[in-house]
């Protein structure tokens, strides 16, 4: 949310922050890892966003990938370092919250409780509206709960995080189906002003392709849910899924897990191009799922009307489309065939119309659609916002936080009458003050998220938590906080929030705090004179040590007030 | 008895840990261990501790990039220093803290206490302190604060770890000769500064008090009268004495 009125300045943020769709303050709670404070550290990401524990474990974590310690070796393991905080905060630390008083009578419906939805509902909870969700399915969670399978995401993290969620005083209401059980107008009539739907992508795309209507096709988010479900789904001793997405991956993992004996994955692309997340393609090979890269299915041939064998086609890769992968082409003459007795078709997601008002959908485009704002989420309909897999096709949870974000913020300002536009785009530049890549110390990493968890005694749980959590924050060490200062800490009162002065009347310009500010946060101006650039500067104090005529001191702490503190509970001085 | 301990400890070391205190230690809590300016570590010295523990985070973790090497310059200066006045360098000891230490902080104020016990109190903390004691700490505090120290030890990095525009880079151990050097210069020279300011000395007399050959002691002389530190007062028969000038 923009803070400050002024637009031309720009946001300086480091890289993997500004990589976040969520905008999560990594260099923040990364630093309060370094000292130890895991409790605080999962409020500054509760800032920004509700599910620290979810996306410790399946966020595609983008701020990895833009890390700059990637520059040197590897990047800092953010998203295993969020998950610890979390884990240690929900079984040791958590406090219930309080519902946060309600200050605004206007009353905001969300539809559908995913990711996107649960957090346009946690921050309008937080700027104080009073939020209803309502959801389809009998639990909220969305695809969080429905279509990532249990070994990589448990059940009880995602109530955990809606259980907080609905602590602050969200309502969730279950088992209500939009279009059938409530519609806008009915909602209208209840006193609700504005709407957000984000109800993501259930429906498995097909694969177009003959006998795709056999016993034993069936889509990866059907196959996902129902396991979830705990509904039982016969799949046979041979499993072939199409695709190379994460539902993919997922959803050849849980088969294995379900007793399939043999599991293949079939992609049209080759494995550069998978846009799986590559540690879980490592798993499921470890898993012992079988990788065909460069085929599609031609045809599903059955017998008495089950699936008896996948035919499918070479390709060969072409020139990049527009989406910069490369194109597959098929080469004639390749058919050949896999025996199996389960075809699961994981080619992505499209909307269900039911339950979208009419006046909302894009007849233009051939896929269903939604016409909406990419800025503000606004639809053709005033007060009706959309936004998460529904808008956007579907994506990452991360992105659908951020899209509930925008959405939460563009409702606010709806029912306030504010411009929904002004001061919105995203005015942020990547700042690191690391000048000289070459110079900075090679560290290995040195924590990860646990695969499997340990079997251990009552009595070796505490010390093996106690080992993590120093791992962890050995980890947290190898953040460079390349970024500006972390803000926000020090209004927590979490950090120093320490700043240098320089006295312009004892400055002689002799350039030492220039080298010893290990931030480049000084500069000496046309008169010679050091000046401090406050964004940059962390309150470290070497310019102070170092000034030879003193004329740089802290605000907040003076030499004077390190003796007192020493010499105050003396009473062996003199 | 137990030795007075005064702990200088860098915010973001030993964080995990509730450091409980023995009595005998005092901690000051410092935004980096880098911060802390020798000057204050001798303050703390001359007020009677026995010693001195800087606790930063081991290299090459610092949450300031380069705050532990600027304190391992600070603690090297300090050793040096506090050898001057003539206590053992001892009674200053760097310890590195990371979050994979088993031990926690107590263990190693316990050991530090144990080290100081065997050496006994420091000479600064008995009732009467010397009172040539006490200006040799004067003088190591007002050298600490000296202009020259403090920009060599700013530049220290620079030039041991980078090349200059000529491509030449100053070996460690040759900046650590310079380092010596300079702080046994800037030391005899704020005491020849403390002795001629109650009264007008000659050089025999400032060798005498020092404990220093006349030779060293009329170099530093010459020295200083060129920086305006100090002036010719009078002559007495042959002997030119000194007096110390008001430094800005």
């Amino acid at each position: 949310m923009t803070s400050n009125g002024n637009t031309n300045v720009k946001r300086q943020m480091p890289p993997c922050r500004s990589a976040c769709p969520a905008r999560v303050n990594v260099q923040g709670y990364v630093a309060l890892l370094q000292r130890g404070k895991f409790k605080e550290a999962v409020e500054i990401i509760r800032q920004d966003m509700p599910f620290p524990a979810i996306c410790g474990r399946v966020c595609f974590s983008p701020c990895e990938d833009a890390c700059a310690r990637t520059n040197v070796d590897q990047a800092v393991a953010i998203r295993a370092l969020k998950r610890i905080v979390a884990d240690v905060e929900r079984e040791h630390e958590r406090v219930k919250p309080k519902p946060i008083p309600k200050k605004y009578t206007k009353k905001v419906a969300i539809i559908g409780a995913g990711p996107a939805g649960l957090t346009a509902a946690y921050e309008l909870a937080k700027l104080g509206y009073p939020v209803t969700v309502f959801e389809r399915m009998h639990e909220p969670g969305g695809m969080m709960r429905y279509c990532i399978p249990d070994f990589r995401l448990e059940k009880f993290v995602v109530s955990n995080e809606i259980a907080y969620i609905r602590d602050l005083g969200v309502e969730i209401k279950t088992d209500v189906e939009f279009g059938k059980d409530v519609t806008v107008e009915s909602l209208r009539k209840d006193g609700y002003e504005a709407f957000f739907f984000a109800v993501g992508t259930q429906l498995g795309m097909k694969l177009n392709v003959p006998g795709e209507d056999l016993k034993g096709v069936i889509s990866a988010v059907d196959f996902l849910r129902k396991t979830a479900l705990g509904e039982h789904v016969e799949i046979g001793e041979k499993v072939a899924v199409v695709g190379g997405g994460n539902s993919a991956i997922d959803a050849a993992r849980t088969s294995i897990k379900l007793g399939a004996k043999e599991v293949m994955i079939l992609y049209r692309r080759s494995c550069e191009e998978m846009p799986a997340l590559p540690e879980e393609v490592e798993l499921a090979e470890k898993d012992g799922v079988k990788f065909y890269f460069l085929v599609t299915p031609k045809q599903i041939i059955g017998e008495n009307g089950k699936v008896k064998a996948i035919e499918c086609v070479r390709m060969r890769l072409g020139e990049p489309d527009e989406s910069g992968r490369r194109r597959p082409i098929p080469i004639s003459f390749s058919e050949h065939q896999y025996q199996v007795d389960t075809v699961i078709a994981a080619l992505g997601q499209l909307m269900e119309t039911s339950c979208i008002p009419t006046g909302l959908l894009d007849k233009t485009v051939r896929t269903p659609a939604l016409k909406i704002d990419p800025l503000t989420l606004e639809t053709n309909i005033p007060g009706i916002f959309a936004g998460g897999d529904v808008a956007t096709g579907p994506a990452s949870i991360i992105e659908a936080v951020g899209a509930g974000k925008r959405a939460a913020e563009s409702i606010h300002r709806y029912l306030n009458g504010e411009n929904l536009r002004k001061g919105r785009d995203d005015n942020i530049e990547e700042k690191t003050w690391v000048k000289n890549w070459g110079s900075v110390d090679k560290k290995e990493r040195r924590y990860d998220s646990p695969i499997e968890k340990p079997h251990l005694s009552f009595e070796e749980a505490t010390e093996y938590l106690q080992k993590t959590k120093k791992k962890a924050m050995f980890e947290a060490f190898r953040c460079l906080g390349c970024g500006p200062c972390a803000e926000c800490l020090a209004n927590l009162e979490l950090c120093e929030g320490d700043k240098a002065v320089v006295d312009e009347s004892l400055c002689i310009g002799c350039n030492t705090c220039v080298a010893v500010c290990p931030f480049g946060a000084i500069k000496k101006d046309e008169k010679e004179i050091a000046r401090v650039n406050e964004d940059l500067c962390k309150g470290c104090g070497i310019c102070a040590t170092r000034c030879p005529e003193r004329a740089i001191t802290m605000k907040k702490q003076s030499d004077a007030s390190i003796v007192n503190m020493i010499l105050a509970t003396a009473e062996g001085g003199k | 008895m137990k030795p007075n301990i005064a702990c200088f400890m860098c915010n973001w070391a030993f964080c995990q840990n509730n450091v409980e205190l023995s009595s005998n230690v005092k901690v000051a809590r410092v935004t980096c261990l880098g911060r802390v300016d020798p000057a204050i570590v001798l303050e703390a010295m001359a007020n009677g501790f026995d010693a001195v523990l800087l606790v930063g985070c081991k290299p090459p973790d610092c949450h300031f990039v380069e705050g532990n090497l600027q304190a391992e310059y600070t603690a090297k200066v300090l050793k040096n220093l506090v050898s001057l006045i003539g206590l053992e360098p001892q009674r200053v000891k760097l310890l590195w803290s990371s979050p994979t230490d088993e031990k926690s902080f107590n263990h190693y104020a316990k050991e530090f206490s144990k080290e100081i016990e065997t050496l006994g109190s420091s000479k600064l903390s008995l009732k009467e302190v010397d009172s040539k004691l006490k200006i040799d700490v004067l003088a190591a505090k007002n050298a600490a604060s000296d202009f020259r120290l403090r920009v060599l030890l700013g530049r220290e990095k620079d030039l041991t770890a980078y090349v200059n525009v000529y491509g030449e880079k100053m070996p460690e151990r040759e900046f650590d000769e310079l380092l010596d050097e300079i702080v046994f210069g800037e030391f005899i020279r704020h005491k020849i500064h403390l002795l001629t300011k109650t009264k007008p000395l000659s050089v025999k007399e400032l060798a005498e008090a020092s404990g220093m050959k006349p030779a060293i002691i009329l170099k530093q002389i010459v020295n200083m009268r060129r920086k305006n530190m100090l002036a010719l007062d009078h002559v007495e028969g042959t002997t030119p004495l000194y007096k110390a000038l008001e430094v800005k």
